[in-house]
């Protein structure tokens, strides 16, 4: 006797209720739980599901203390671990925005020559940085963009190919429709070249996402995939 | 209409009050569920000094999502222990917690002890199908969905503790999830 199969997004619906996923499979979950009302009502059906099995388990007392503890936080205004916490997410910022920072160093080192063949430019604008987490993972999208070469470096060394997908980074601008900035490489970092009517709507504060698509990104006469990820650039 | 009916409205009452502002229906629901949500959150994390960190985080945000709750849609324990679930499972995979530093028998030791009688919160869902659907399953399935679902294990996790390759464990799992629906939907 064989089950019927779930359809794709229902099985990981359920996996992600039970929260068995890692990795690429995670970030996929919680990006269509994060952009799919019908995604997110599947998955919390599944947890009401399974919620009552918590019935078999037997209440057990905290320490009399608990109460004044929280009571304790709630009073001190902001909540001690969201202090720390943000304070770790600053810290974390800080260390990728070093690592692309010195990255986009190392690229410029490799560029002075070009860049001394024309002293008359003005001088270069800032690198502007956006630092994309997907997810609630700990997973981060590095991307630097250098307007004076109009190039993006991305760095997407966290992710891992699942081999039927690739990610495809946008741009959003103020206005019209969202503009590709190009498929991202899981594990690698790369160089990308922008056009220059393209790289103009880069500024800081500008918008991007990351979508899932098939391999080789969005095919021309289809909408776009879920978005999986969003972040800003600001400027270093 | 029975003690545990009056107590779910009692609950599903202070979760709206609390998410209009008064803090004071808090105390309440503490009263009222912190020895059940302290229960899951124990099997979870396998120790009391993690395990009562967590549940401060629980009642703590709890206070900031109570307007999450739609008393329409879920009874409010089960919002609840789904809730202190989720956040305790957080815990674990943040890197929080060192795993294996603390031996789990403190776990161990109350997944054997009986359903207190005088629990405050009675779910009244003891009879829920979750049970019989869950049962109907290949014992190795079973146990592999109860393990993930009271010690938030992940499939690679469970894959290791069972000694099977990860891609055996997600199809015994996931063949378990598509009986489990097609039983829960009967």
């Amino acid at each position: 006797m064989t089950a019927p199969e779930l359809t794709e997004r229902e099985r990981l619906a359920a996996e992600h209720a039970l929260r068995l996923l890692e990795g690429e499979e995670l970030v996929m979950a919680r990006g269509l739980a994060a952009s799919d009302p019908d995604f997110a009502r599947e998955v919390s059906d599944w947890e009401e599901r399974l919620a009552p099995l918590q019935d078999e388990l037997s209440g057990v007392q905290p320490g009399a203390d608990l109460w004044d503890r929280i009571q304790a936080r709630l009073d001190g205004g902001t909540p001690v671990a969201e202090v720390t916490a943000l304070r770790r997410r600053v810290r974390q910022w800080q260390v990728a925005s070093l690592v692309s920072a010195a990255a986009a160093i190392a690229l410029a080192f490799l560029t002075i020559p070009a860049m001394q063949q024309s002293p008359a430019e003005p001088q270069p604008e800032a690198p502007l940085m956006a630092n994309i987490p997907i997810g609630d993972t700990s997973l981060r999208l590095a991307v630097t963009y250098l307007p004076d070469r109009s190039e993006m470096l991305v760095s997407a060394s966290g992710l891992t190919a699942d081999g039927v997908h690739d990610h495809e980074l946008w741009l959003v601008p103020p206005q019209g429709e969202l503009r590709s900035l190009g498929v991202v490489k899981p594990g690698e970092e790369v160089r990308m070249p922008l056009d220059p009517d393209l790289a103009s709507l880069i500024h800081d504060g500008s918008q991007m996402v990351l979508t899932r698509e098939p391999l080789g990104g969005k095919p021309a006469d289809e909408v776009a995939g879920p978005v999986v990820a969003e972040g800003a650039f600001s400027l270093i | 209409m029975n003690d545990a009916v009056r107590q779910r409205e009692a609950l599903k009452d202070d979760i709206v009050r609390l998410a209009s502002g008064d803090r004071s229906a808090l105390e309440s629901i503490y009263q009222a569920t912190s020895a059940k949500l302290f229960g899951i959150c124990l099997r979870i994390l396998g120790n009391r000094d993690e395990a009562e960190d967590a549940l401060q985080d629980v009642y703590v945000s709890l206070w900031r999502s109570a307007g999450r709750y739609d008393p329409e849609r879920a009874s409010p324990i089960t919002w609840l222990a789904t809730f202190a679930r989720n956040r305790a499972i957080d815990r674990l995979r943040s890197g929080k917690v060192q795993r294996g530093a603390v031996p789990v028998d403190e776990a161990a030791e109350i997944e054997d002890t009986a359903p207190l009688a005088d629990e405050l919160v009675e779910t009244g869902q003891r009879n829920a199908r979750i049970h019989h659907c869950l049962r109907e399953l290949e014992e190795k399935t079973q146990d592999s969905i109860r393990t993930a679902f009271f010690h938030g294990k992940t499939y690679a996790e469970l894959a290791e503790a069972k000694g099977v390759p990860l891609g055996t464990m997600k199809s015994w799992v996931r063949r378990g999830l598509a009986k489990l629906k097609r039983c829960l939907e009967k």
